[in-house]
């Protein structure tokens, strides 16, 4: 039976905040509200990483909220779709350069869908889920790793990966080239 | 019932229950002016979960979540077999309980503070179910499912009030507001279950759609040999409990409590009491 399918047909949502200004997230809490019901489509707004399939990031990711990112990117479990809702959370927006950001959320985790607009509007990110969700379909179920740590992971950790050891490691590199 | 029909309808529980789970999410939209998921949704949701890479905390916790499942199912057997009401409320009871030990045995405080809540929810709900059996009991005479289904007596007309105090701990039994503290999603997000993910979480998922079949079995009991009242019965407590989530917000756990200790409780006392005095 072929499983893949029905991935399209249930995506549960996690919706993530870096630091934003509330405006994304506001206007994702409206697809989700009865105007545009996005639970027709069997979406929920799940708040739970181990039981969600589609991340959504608003915001800049500021240095507080970068390892808050990581680990809820590293608790999902694959196969999972990252979408970064709004300016922010493509390049830094209006934030960007500043002195406490990171200027976008593909700094740290890989993204697969990009939703302009400060504030995107709730059409433009259904687009941006829509489109996700023909991503999430063709995913492969292998694990997948932060930015930081693709590459050498299993060099450094050996080849018995363990979720934790990958988010402590993935926390302690992002302190690595610290400037502050 | 027959003993066929009785297992045959024990295992298509989880489809009866994924049902009315699905038409319980499209009456729910529909009550909030949305159009709703496809009714078939639960179903969908289930095989996507059984398609997850599958993450467990430790063993002991996944085995757990599968016992919550293999318990309610167990109990809603004893239930359609025709067995006692008590030991199904009992083995209904020892699921809940292997949530909770499943719940306290991960690190997350989410999923702690939320065993305890549903340890709390036991408190308040389980006295009104054993007092309703006593009250099943007082006017049919039998403990037993099968006696129950085959009387010519009509237990709703001899217990109005024990059936509305069971009404109203029915959003208890099924994780509703005003009475979902144990799940509160927005609080402690799903509480016990929280930890579950992928296949694990699907056995907790599919135990709440028996745990659907569960409740309102009990219902339809309270019609006692006609069918047809108790069809009737289902469907208004089935609407009746959506319009109750729908309509109220969550009160806290001492609130819930006392409402089912000093009103609930109470209201089935008087009732037995009177029946009691009627009798003599
Ligand atoms: S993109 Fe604009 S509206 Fe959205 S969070 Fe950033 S600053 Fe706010």
């Amino acid at each position: 039976m072929n499983l893949k399918k029905y991935r399209k047909k249930s995506p549960w949502i996690l919706h993530y905040n870096t630091g934003s200004c509330n405006g994304c997230d506001v206007e994702i809490l409206a697809c989700l509200a009865p105007k545009y019901d996005l639970e027709r489509f069997g979406v929920l707004n799940r708040g739970n990483p181990k039981q969600s399939d589609i991340l959504l990031v608003t915001g800049p990711v500021t240095k507080r909220a970068r390892e808050r990112l990581i680990r809820l990117y590293m608790e999902m479990p694959e196969p999972k779709v990252v979408v970064a809702v709004g300016a922010c959370a493509c390049t830094g927006g209006v934030f960007r350069g500043m002195y406490n950001v990171e200027n976008g959320v593909d700094k740290f985790i890989p993204v697969d869908v990009y939703v302009p607009g400060c504030a995107a509007r709730p059409e433009n990110i259904i687009d941006g889920v829509v489109r996700a969700l023909e991503i999430l379909e063709e995913k492969k179920k292998d694990l997948q790793l932060t930015r930081k740590c693709v590459g050498d992971i299993e060099y450094v950790l050996g080849k018995q990966l363990n979720r934790r050891k990958i988010v402590a490691e993935g926390i302690r590199r992002c302190y690595e080239d610290r400037r502050d | 019932m027959s003993k066929e029909l009785s297992v045959v309808l024990t295992l298509l529980s989880p489809f009866i229950g994924g049902l009315v789970y699905g038409f319980e999410r499209i009456v729910r939209a529909r009550m909030q002016n949305r159009q709703g998921p496809p009714i078939l949704q639960p179903f969908y949701d289930f095989f996507k979960l059984m398609d997850k890479r599958s993450i467990m905390i430790h063993s002991f916790h996944a085995f757990m979540g599968i016992m919550y499942l293999i318990g309610t199912w167990f109990s809603l057997y004893v239930l359609l077999s025709g067995g006692d009401i008590l030991i199904a409320i009992f083995f209904h009871v020892l699921s809940l309980a292997f949530l909770v030990i499943g719940g306290f045995s991960v690190r997350s405080p989410y999923s702690v503070v939320g065993a305890m809540r549903e340890l709390i929810h036991m408190l308040a709900y389980e006295p009104v179910f054993v007092l309703a059996a006593v009250g099943l009991y007082l006017v049919t005479g039998t403990f037993q499912v099968s006696e129950l289904l085959k009387t010519d007596t009509v237990p709703i007309l001899t217990l109005p009030l024990v059936f509305i105090a069971f009404l109203l701990s029915l959003p208890a039994v099924l994780k509703k507001s005003p009475f979902d503290i144990a799940e509160a999603h927005q609080e402690i997000i799903g509480g016990p279950e929280i930890e579950y993910s992928g296949k694990f979480y699907e056995a907790v998922y599919t135990a709440k759609w028996i745990e659907y079949v569960y409740a309102f079995f009990f219902v339809f009991l309270f019609a006692g040999g006609n069918y047809f009242l108790g069809a009737v019965l289902v469907v208004l407590s089935f609407f009746i409990v959506n319009l109750i989530d729908n309509a109220t917000a969550r009160v806290n756990f001492r609130q819930m409590v006392s409402f089912h200790w000093y009103i609930l409780i109470p209201l089935v006392v008087v009732n037995l009491m009177l029946l009691a005095l009627w009798r003599a």
